[in-house]
């Protein structure tokens, strides 16, 4: 069945990526049902994460836009987890089908301008219009090339760097592997455990700061 | 030619490393000094450097994708 996937033209990280969205889904459904006031098993522990997340990025966006995009970042900031997690599955890389996603620009990237047309959204949203772009002539009116220019390296450079490191670290492992099979590429691993929590907070950290920076404009109009 | 280019990724790994290095530790000896003047902010403070230590890495992370890109022409 996987070489018939193969054969579509789907390469190892879209299938893997396709089966951690399924379990996802599915372990959202199962704890959504038969919700109790006050909640235990399932449902404790994926309110306890959810709760989590929103109190660490309401210190980020304050509480009424966290509460609003708490779907993309905390969506964002588990998937990507997960995807980074499942390169250090054992057999991840050699078995057919089981392969990190985010090791290819492609999955990235995709993230990436999804969260670009979001804080683009977002920002017309919050100031009502097309004058959300006068922003870029803030300080000094010729100073909008440059701010034009940061605003479209902000995709490349989160796409760049999530896909550099998990990249850079699965080359390492490898390397490593080459050169002492046992003990040492264990290492890089452990490591690995902790370039990608860092990445995927980045990842979904900078999301939020993005937003949060795109829709400030609607807490001045609010203060005036 | 594929001296040069052998050279080229070497040298670009080499220099953004030394770079991000100084620029990392930086950051980390000031987060390390405002967390032992005042430990309740401690973890204000983790955030914070850890989002810097980020910012920094992905410039030598940039570098890191043209080494690969030249070591795959060699």
């Amino acid at each position: 069945m996987i070489s018939a996937l193969h054969n579509i033209g789907m390469t190892d990280g879209m299938i893997t990526s396709s089966v951690i969205t399924i379990v996802l889904c599915i372990l959202a459904i199962v704890a959504g049902r038969h919700l109790r006031i006050v909640p235990s098993g399932l449902q404790n522990a994926v309110e306890m994460a959810v709760e989590g997340l929103l109190n660490f990025f309401s210190d980020i966006m304050g509480r009424k836009l966290a509460r609003q995009y708490l779907p993309l970042v905390g969506t964002l900031f588990i998937y990507i987890l997960c995807c980074n997690y499942s390169g250090l599955l054992p057999g991840a890389g050699e078995i057919n089908g089981l392969s990190a996603p985010t090791n290819s620009i492609n999955c990235t990237a995709a993230m990436a301008i999804t969260v670009f047309i979001m804080t683009q959204v977002a920002g017309i949203k919050a100031a009502r219009g097309p004058k959300y772009y006068l922003h870029l002539f803030k300080p000094v009116a010729f100073i909008a090339p440059l701010m034009a220019i940061e605003m479209l390296v902000r995709p490349l450079s989160l796409s760049l760097r999530l896909y550099g490191n998990v990249l850079g670290e699965e080359t390492a492992t490898h390397v490593f592997f080459q050169l002492i099979p046992i003990g040492v590429p264990v290492i890089m691993q452990a490591l690995s455990i902790l370039m990608g929590l860092i990445q995927a907070l980045v990842f979904s950290l900078l999301t939020a700061i993005y937003l949060s920076e795109a829709c400030e404009t609607e807490e001045l109009e609010a203060h005036e | 030619m594929t001296g040069l280019i052998a050279v080229a990724a070497a040298l670009a790994i080499g220099i953004a490393a030394f770079g991000s290095a100084l620029g990392q530790g930086n950051v980390a000896s000031k987060a390390l000094e405002g967390m032992a003047r005042q430990p309740e902010a401690a973890g204000m403070l983790r955030t914070n450097m850890i989002l810097a230590l980020a910012f920094i890495e992905s410039l030598s992370i940039y570098a890191l994708v043209i080494a690969f890109l030249l070591a795959a022409k060699i």
